[in-house]
């Protein structure tokens, strides 16, 4: 695979993106801009998945992580926001010997990496279209090739279509276990955020621990379960 | 320190002489394979490092999504590489990408579940202060 033109250009405007957004994310001193940071990061990746041919999982990525995970997420900072940490008066980073192993270790990653594809450069040039420009040509022609819009301006892609025969086709059943998988969570994440209160309703605390409870907050013994 | 320094600007200088600074311009303006697994091994990295320095659990919860999105930009990268070298149908890659997806939404669901449940008993979403398990 090679891009070039515009789509390189493009390809480093993203990737320096990604990565300067990542980097603060994991920098900023308030949650709530991590989170933010963390959106437009994402945002990064999808426009590089668009320039490597994957439109769906793109839309999937803008979808799913920045439409439903992230708001996830600032809702959770909401909820649990102790304010404290941008006023500064707490410290967002482990103590400095944790801090330096961790950075130790990101380095030795970072040279690992490095000289791994440097190791195995080669083979993927031998792999590569020897002419990035008769490649780049090659990928114009495949585009043009496809049925346009209603409109009669944009071209509609078969990568939704390839995606959708090949996941039914080969992954039905890893299909139907991350359906299952969903489910889970839902069920999960309800039952872990209940208050005590909830708990108590549904008779699910233990008696002890509730007779403990009672004895601090008598509103408790009030509560009857549903199911009597 | 310094010492170490030189012998790498004598390097860098030499590769200039030899023209290896113009072929890197070239392979700069072709991205090819190489370099989206060099931008998702940075991506990985830096969530390494939130993962392993930040206090703040919801900030670790988010670098843990940028370690799984840098996994799937590995794998849309392959995917492409694979569709180039021949294979004009071969998307296993974007569909591992696709379970990938789901699998980080339930991993939030369920973290930011066990969050929530935590600072209504303790109050707190620094790690360093949730030590019940530790020895």
């Amino acid at each position: 695979m090679t891009l070039s033109g515009y789509e390189a250009l493009f390809f480093w405007i993203f990737a320096l993106a990604a990565i300067f957004a990542g980097l603060l994310t994991v920098m900023a001193r308030n949650a709530v801009h991590s989170a933010l940071f963390l959106i437009s990061s994402l945002v990064s990746v999808a426009a590089l998945f668009v320039l490597s041919g994957a439109e769906f999982i793109a839309g999937v990525q803008i979808l799913v992580y920045v439409g439903g995970v992230m708001v996830l997420f600032l809702f959770v900072i909401m909820l649990v926001n102790v304010g404290a940490e941008e006023k500064g008066r707490e410290e967002i980073f482990n103590n400095q010997r944790q801090v330096t192993a961790s950075l130790i270790f990101c380095l030795l990653l970072v040279g690992g990496v490095l000289y791994a594809v440097s190791q195995g450069y080669p083979a993927l040039q031998a792999h590569n279209k020897t002419d990035p420009l008769a490649a780049a040509a090659e990928q114009v022609a495949r585009n043009r090739a496809l049925a346009k819009g209603a409109t009669g301006t944009s071209r509609i892609t078969t990568d939704t279509e390839k995606i959708g025969g090949s996941l039914y086709r080969y992954a039905s059943l890893p299909f139907e276990i991350a359906s299952v998988l969903l489910l889970v969570a839902i069920i999960g994440s309800v039952m872990l955020a209940r208050t005590l209160k909830q708990e108590a309703s549904a008779d699910d605390v233990d008696p002890e621990t509730l007779q403990e409870e009672i004895a601090l907050d008598p509103d408790l013994a009030k509560l009857k379960p549903r199911s009597e | 320190m310094l010492n170490s320094f030189i012998p790498t600007l004598a390097f860098l200088f030499q590769q200039a002489e030899q023209g290896r600074l113009a072929r890197t311009w070239e392979a700069a303006a072709h991205p090819d394979l190489s370099k989206f697994l060099v931008i998702g091994a940075l991506l990985f990295i830096i969530g390494v490092a939130g993962v392993l320095t930040r206090r703040n659990i919801i900030v670790i919860f988010m670098s843990i999504e940028l370690i799984l999105n840098a996994a799937n930009l590995n794998f849309i990268a392959f995917s492409r590489y694979l569709q180039d070298t021949g294979n004009m149908n071969a998307v296993a890659g974007q569909i591992f990408a696709v379970f990938v997806i789901v699998v980080a939404a339930a991993e939030a669901a369920i973290g930011l579940g066990i969050v929530i449940a935590l600072y209504r008993n303790k109050e707190t979403i620094w790690v360093d202060e949730i030590d019940l398990l530790k020895w």
